[in-house]
């Protein structure tokens, strides 16, 4: 085993990671940025659309190009990259293992920036393992990345943002995206999003469900069904599509194994994806030396992420002594409002009530701690 | 059928009506302007940015819904392009007697030429009618988005808004229902949800719980598919909510690597 220090481990080179250990190593800290893959970027490299927000986050730039402007900066700062390394598990005192290319190293990080990310929810139901079934994520890898179409006549499994884009996305690689099912009886994305499929004429089935994927070794149809207003099927709204790929995009949910083990308290979120990791408004979780970043906190997307990446990459370096107390707060607090901004409207407000939440419940614990 | 964005992901007229990027029916009489379906407050603005003669404006809040001063506005279309959400069309009520000129964005391979005729689809993807190409943009500056013109008969003009892709995907043969595959929870240990109750049947109240019990989670994927499908089962059956499940113990390590390599290197130690 290999034994080495560094200041700041970053876990996880998507674009929470990228830009806190950018952020963290441009303020002077020495940054270790961890990613299992053989490229950094995240999922970045898969968004070929042009992303929302405003032009300080980048917006009408496409996401793969956003992948390689980090790309660039990285190459030019002096960071420690590991690539092709698992980090498979966070031990005391503030140890990271990874392995990579069979060599196993422990890493001993005076601060610690989990930013693993999310993955997607999976559904089960009959037929749910067949050949042909797969995550939208998956898909949009397939297209994006390998340029593999994954099938010819798709049916996608939910409306939001994700569903909405991939099926997008799937007709523009050449496919035919026969319906959009979602079980809600409104619309879960961007209505510009829907919009969009709607004109390339893919219906968008709501208030519907599949019951079942069939074929004889792969996908060969889909059976859907009509739902009533308790979610429940109503007999004999039941009609085949013909499909050869379903696409199931009903959610993420936070990564949050490393936290996890690493003793970071938790709380339950539904907004947020569920059970994860609180943290105060420097990204640092209960455990003082790790802080998270992105999806791990909370499912909410790459404009979000980048921009907490920065502030928990700025809170890093400014807890090692890089910035005083009021050149970090000065920082910070640009971060903080252009977070702000990306978290209001119609869709944004849930989030930020569920962040703000999430904060508070981080503050009475620390209370509680304190008391005791 | 409720009607609008959020149900149907069309505007609907009533929503069209009320947006502030709509421009007056006097200046779509004047020549090619900008008609921003944008009727949605989500923190997106580029196209403030976008327009050289400064004619749309959202300010701040981000998500205010774009005002388009029709004045301003020359119809040179290069909001159309840069819309992330594709929402901005330009229409050219002037461009003949009888034809209407629509701009839209169209991110499809392949793109049509000049002089094409093509189908022209509205809002829900259904052809109207035929129209013509009269343009196809895709200057650098559009960052890749192509903008399509067509023209087509004026009574066409406020319903169409793209044209159909000139390609499409073959068609499969109608569905015959075969046989149905099993149904997995747990796709690693190859688990139904009927193991699943059974082991909640038999005592378990906890993910960690029903792990002991079936395996569930302790596969490849260490519970990444599963846990979430476990949680559900066991709120459902238990009338407990989703909060009360944590997930289950996580240990190293949480990605799969050889045990070899890490194991050989702690003897060393």
């Amino acid at each position: 085993m290999k034994r080495f220090r560094t200041e700041v481990a970053v876990i996880g080179a998507g674009p929470a990671g990228l830009c806190a250990a950018l952020e963290a190593h441009k303020l002077g800290a020495r940054v270790t940025l961890i990613d299992e893959n053989a490229l950094p970027g995240g999922q970045l490299f898969k968004q070929i659309h042009k992303f929302f927000g405003s032009k300080e986050h980048l917006a009408g730039v496409r996401g793969y190009e956003i992948g390689r402007q980090l790309l660039k900066d990285l190459e030019r700062s002096a960071a420690d990259v590991m690539l092709n390394s698992v980090a498979y598990g966070v031990f005391a005192p503030n140890t990271v293992g990874v392995v990579q290319r069979g060599e196993h190293y422990a890493i001993e990080a005076k601060k610690i920036i989990l930013a693993a990310g999310a993955k997607e929810n999976y559904m089960s139901f009959p037929g749910s393992t067949l050949p042909g079934v797969m995550g939208a994520g998956a898909a949009q890898t397939m297209i994006n990345v390998n340029r593999v179409l994954p099938g010819k006549r798709i049916v996608m499994l939910g409306s939001g943002n994700v569903g909405l884009i991939v099926a997008y996305q799937l007709m523009q690689a050449g496919a035919s995206v026969e319906a959009l099912v979602e079980a809600a009886p409104n619309i879960g994305g961007y209505g510009v999003h829907a919009g969009k499929i709607r004109r390339a004429g893919v219906p968008i089935l709501t208030s519907h469900t599949i019951q079942e994927v069939y074929g004889d070794g792969c996908v060969e149809g889909v059976m859907i069904s009509q739902l009533d207003q308790n979610w429940k099927p109503i007999p004999g709204t039941e009609r085949a599509i013909a499909a050869d790929t379903v696409c199931l995009a009903v959610g993420l949910n936070p990564m949050t194994e490393l936290a996890w083990m690493a003793g970071c308290a938790f709380t339950f979120l539904p907004g947020l994806g569920g059970h994860v990791p609180m943290h105060d408004a420097n990204m640092r979780t209960t455990v003082p030396d790790i802080y998270v970043a992105g999806d791990i906190t909370g499912v909410e997307e790459a404009s979000s992420a980048m921009e907490e990446g920065k502030l928990a990459g700025i809170a890093a370096a400014a807890s090692l002594g890089y910035l005083d107390d009021a050149g970090a707060e000065l920082r910070k607090n640009e971060v903080r409002a252009r977070l702000d901004s990306l978290r209001t409207g119609l869709f944004g407000e849930k989030r930020q009530t569920a962040k703000q939440e999430q904060m508070r419940r981080m503050e009475e614990f620390c209370q509680r701690k304190d008391r005791v | 059928m409720t009607e609008g964005v959020r149900f149907t992901g069309i505007p609907s007229a009533e929503e069209l009506r009320g947006a502030s990027g709509i421009p007056s029916q006097e200046r779509m009489k004047k020549g090619p302007v900008a008609v921003i379906e944008c009727v949605q407050e989500i923190p997106c603005n580029p196209c403030e940015n976008a327009c050289p003669f400064g004619a749309i404006k959202i300010g701040d809040p981000i998500t205010n819904l774009p005002v388009l001063d029709g004045e301003k506005c020359t119809g040179c279309g290069t909001c159309v392009a840069m819309c992330p959400g594709q929402a901005i069309f330009l229409v050219n009520e002037a461009y003949s007697e009888t034809e209407t000129e629509i701009s839209f964005p169209f991110e499809y391979l392949p793109q049509p030429e000049t002089g094409d005729v093509v189908d022209a689809v509205n809002r829900a993807g259904e052809v109207v009618c035929k129209g013509t190409v009269t343009k196809v943009k895709m200057p650098p500056s559009y960052k890749n988005t192509c903008v399509v013109t067509i023209a087509v008969p004026k009574q066409y003009a406020g319903e169409v808004r793209s044209m159909k892709r000139l390609v499409l995907a073959e068609s499969l043969p109608a569905p015959e229902k075969r046989s149905t595959a099993s149904q997995l929870v747990c796709r690693c240990e190859e688990l139904t949800r009927e193991d699943i109750e059974r082991a909640i049947d038999e005592g378990a109240t906890t993910i960690d719980g029903i792990k002991r019990r079936t395996r569930a989670g302790m596969g490849l994927c260490q519970g990444k598919t599963c846990e979430r499908l476990v949680a559900r089962i066991l709120s459902e059956k238990t009338g407990r909510p989703l909060a009360d499940f944590l997930p289950a113990t996580k240990r190293a390590p949480v990605r799969p690597v050889q045990m070899s390599i890490v194991a050989d290197n702690c003897e060393e130690n």
